[in-house]
């Protein structure tokens, strides 16, 4: 009897597959599985929030591309969510065109102001190009509450439901489809992505700029290329809640937006398509189960209770803190040192075991 | 080693992935386990809500909230609503229009019959599913347009709207003036609720009445408002009316009298509260307030009936703005809708409380607002309020109960 060790490919196209390995591919198929059966037994709630957490993947990932993969700080989510879901709502509210259409007229839009708010990133870089992107953010939030003509004003912009051969999709159990197979395709698209050339460039104008163009790389390009796609997604994911909700409202797309999307995918992991799921998962998740931890222990400590919203702002800086300190790279790295402990389990490799023998 | 190297890559293959699953079936459970349960027809009825106790609002959000739950407790102390006591289920929701909505999504699964909203974002927010599950809902929201049932048939203002309040402010200047054109600065939010009054007529209406009317923006966050008030000052002003929360409002008002600036202050709906007199201190001596809720201090028999309950609980009065007077009457009224379904011995569903509540007709409560009349086209309850005045650090009735001026 021959026992196997390792996986052995012996033509390029699978060892260069996504998924090269069995227990890989094992992992997927249950995860799959479960994102099948998950919709038929979840309770509206839960399906509410696994919607929640499909937009925020999706915007997590673009967010991802450029943060994480090209080191390009971005304060402009928000911003950017905004024109996706501006966009979106605006050419089907106003000149009738057909949700699926005007969500990708609205990706592209948002890919055309993104690659414009990504132009001081020719000359700024770190904090600066920070602030920069910060200025996008208040300059578009401005636009969306005083641009009355276009956007409405302040007042919510209400859309016609999306319909897809006949069958209204943006109740809970028919988005999820739409949404999980969005962040599917997303997450899909930006895996590939990152492996090609051009994602090689994201990432080596990210590790060292001058480095990458001394070898070949158009640096401002790249850049551009990244705020382009990083947009594209992040308009997505606007178009997504516009069409989600029915309704735009502009009290969504604020700094705070920015900012709960950066920590998403610093505590998901930077540069890691796993890490944005993961991360836009737990940020989501976490306020909602803090709000059952309260309703669970009402009765029995309701002091206790009666503090969890207070503390519930501090969990989330807290999270932030002790990922950046104990593991910058995140629930991805994390997702990783457990698969690497039960790799070898229970006869795990101790170090100060082996050299002592 | 040997046996450690064989074991190692025998293992190579499963155990992470049966964790999965097992994760994976946890998480099944837990959704299956915290997945609504539909209400019963008898017994408790549920009522589910949303404050803001750490949000931006939460200045007036907590006395909102521990209005709310203070009327359920004294509901439920008397045998709750035609013997069936309430279950209020509330969370803070932060002022976040994602977490509003999840939690709505969770009360209304549980079997939440009505729903008590806050802001004007989450309001908005929910505007259309709220239609769609025939959850009546009131918010603090007294933004004009959510009073019309065309636009939106479950949404329930209790009280005068912003827009009617800016009015009954603009049409008191108007008539108290005297000779010449009264100047009037309009100090708002820098958000929707901020915007409401000016935007729904009030801009029209103070053109109407020959008022000189500018808007003046008050940035969050800010703690200073000295450029807006020498822009005021410039511009020649009497009158300056606030549409924020006490807090800006406050130091507004001591800003403005530390530059000396000399007009009459107006607070709408959000600052006319004991707490601006309390921040503000001697600078808020004079402040007028259209007031739609009358606070605690006033004697009336829906006042009373709040104080003899925070008396029984040990708990004192003091303190408390009409923001708890607002939370307490608003669910009143609610309750009144759903007392009527079950008197007339119909089943608790939404579209039946909506129509109960379009059956009030002068319906008093209490006399802390002016009657309220619901009506299948009009879900504006009351259009009048008194204007208070803050007359040696409290809260006094300036005049009667006022209605607002006509479209």
């Amino acid at each position: 009897m021959s026992l196997d060790c390792g996986v052995f490919h012996t033509r390029y196209e699978a060892d260069m597959g996504l998924r090269p390995r069995p227990l890989q591919r094992l992992r997927l198929g249950i995860l799959a599985l479960f994102v099948l059966v998950f919709p038929f037994v979840a309770s509206p709630y839960w399906l509410d929030l696994a919607n929640q957490v499909a937009i925020a993947t999706v915007g997590a990932i673009g967010l991802n591309i450029l943060v994480g993969s090209t080191g390009q700080i971005s304060l402009g989510q928000g911003a950017f969510m905004a024109i996706g879901a501006y966009t979106a709502g605006l050419l089907t509210l106003n000149f009738g065109v057909p949700w699926g259409a005007s969500v990708f007229a609205a990706c592209l839009v948002t890919a055309a102001a993104g690659t414009f708010f990504g132009l001081p990133s020719l000359r700024l870089k770190g904090l600066y190009l920070a602030i920069a992107t910060l200025a996008a953010q208040e300059i578009v939030e401005w636009a969306m509450t005083n641009w009355t003509a276009v956007t409405g004003g302040t007042e919510a912009i209400v859309l016609p439901a999306p319909v897809l051969f006949g069958v209204r999709m943006n109740t809970g159990f028919n988005f999820y489809w739409l949404a999980v197979l969005t962040a599917a395709g997303t997450a899909l698209f930006a895996a590939n992505l990152l492996r090609s050339r051009i994602g090689r460039a994201f990432e080596a104008v990210r590790d060292q700029d001058v480095a990458a163009s001394v070898i070949g790389v158009d640096v401002f390009r790249t850049k551009l290329l990244a705020f382009a796609t990083s947009s594209f997604f992040v308009g997505l994911a606007g178009a997504m809640i516009a069409f989600h909700r029915n309704i735009v409202t502009w009290e969504r797309f604020t700094l705070s937006t920015s900012i709960v999307f950066l920590a998403m995918i610093i505590v998901g992991g930077l540069g890691s398509i796993r890490g944005s799921f993961l991360g836009a998962a737990l940020i989501t998740l976490l306020p909602a189960m803090i709000t059952n931890l309260g309703r669970a222990i009402q009765d029995t400590a309701p002091q206790v209770a009666s503090l969890l919203p207070y503390a519930q702002q501090a969990v989330f800086g807290i999270v932030i803190i002790l990922f950046l300190i104990f593991e910058p790279r995140g629930l991805s790295k994390l997702w990783e040192n457990l698969k690497d402990y039960f790799h070898v389990w229970p006869f795990a490799y101790r170090r100060g075991e082996s050299r002592a023998g | 080693m040997r046996q450690a190297m064989r074991g190692a890559a025998g293992k190579r293959r499963c155990p992470a992935a049966a964790l999965r699953a097992i994760g994976l079936g946890a998480a099944i459970l837990l959704s299956a386990g915290c997945g609504g349960d539909a209400g019963p027809d008898t017994g408790m009825i549920k009522v589910g809500a949303i404050f803001d106790l750490t949000g931006p609002t939460a200045d007036v959000g907590t006395d909102y909230g521990d209005g709310v739950r203070g009327f359920a407790d004294w509901i439920n102390s008397r045998g709750g609503i035609e013997g069936r006591p309430i279950d209020l289920v509330y969370q803070d929701y932060g002022y976040q229009v994602d977490r509003a909505e999840q939690l709505y999504t969770q009360f209304v699964g549980e079997g939440a019959v009505i729903f008590m909203g806050w802001g004007t974002g989450d309001t908005e927010a929910l505007r259309l599913r709220i239609a769609e599950d025939e959850i009546p809902f009131s918010s603090a929201s007294l933004s004009h347009r959510l009073g019309d049932p065309a636009e939106a048939p479950y949404n329930f203002l209790l009280a005068t709207t912003y827009s009617d309040q800016f009015r009954i402010a603009l049409q008191w200047i108007a008539d108290n003036h005297g000779g010449g054109t009264p100047i009037v600065a309009l100090m708002h939010n820098a958000s929707p609720f901020g915007l409401s009054p000016a935007r729904q007529g009030g801009v029209a209406f103070a053109e109407a009445l020959g008022i000189d009317l500018t808007l003046y923006e008050m940035p969050r966050g800010a703690v200073d408002f000295t450029a807006e008030f020498s822009r005021i000052r410039q511009s020649g002003a009497q009158y300056v009316v606030f549409q924020n929360t006490s807090g800006p409002a406050a130091v507004a008002l001591s800003n403005a009298r530390s530059l000396g600036l000399e007009v009459t202050f107006f607070c709408l709906n959000w600052c006319s509260n004991a707490q601006v007199i309390q921040l503000a201190g001697d600078a808020a001596e004079g402040l007028m307030g259209t007031m739609p809720y009358a606070p605690l201090s006033v004697d009336v028999p829906g006042t009373r009936v709040i104080r003899e309950y925070l008396e029984s609980r040990g708990e004192s009065a003091e303190g408390k703005t009409n923001a708890y007077t607002q939370g307490w009457w608003t669910f009143a009224a609610f309750a009144e809708g759903m007392r009527r379904v079950l008197a007339a011995g119909e089943e608790l569903t939404g579209a039946n409380i909506k129509a109960a509540l379009e059956t009030f007709a002068d319906h008093d409560l209490g006399g802390v607002t002016a009657p309220v009349t619901f009506t299948p086209t009009d879900h504006r309850g009351s259009k009048g309020l008194r204007i208070f005045r803050v007359e040696e650090g409290t809260w006094a009735p300036f005049t009667d109960f006022v209605e607002a001026p006509g479209w």
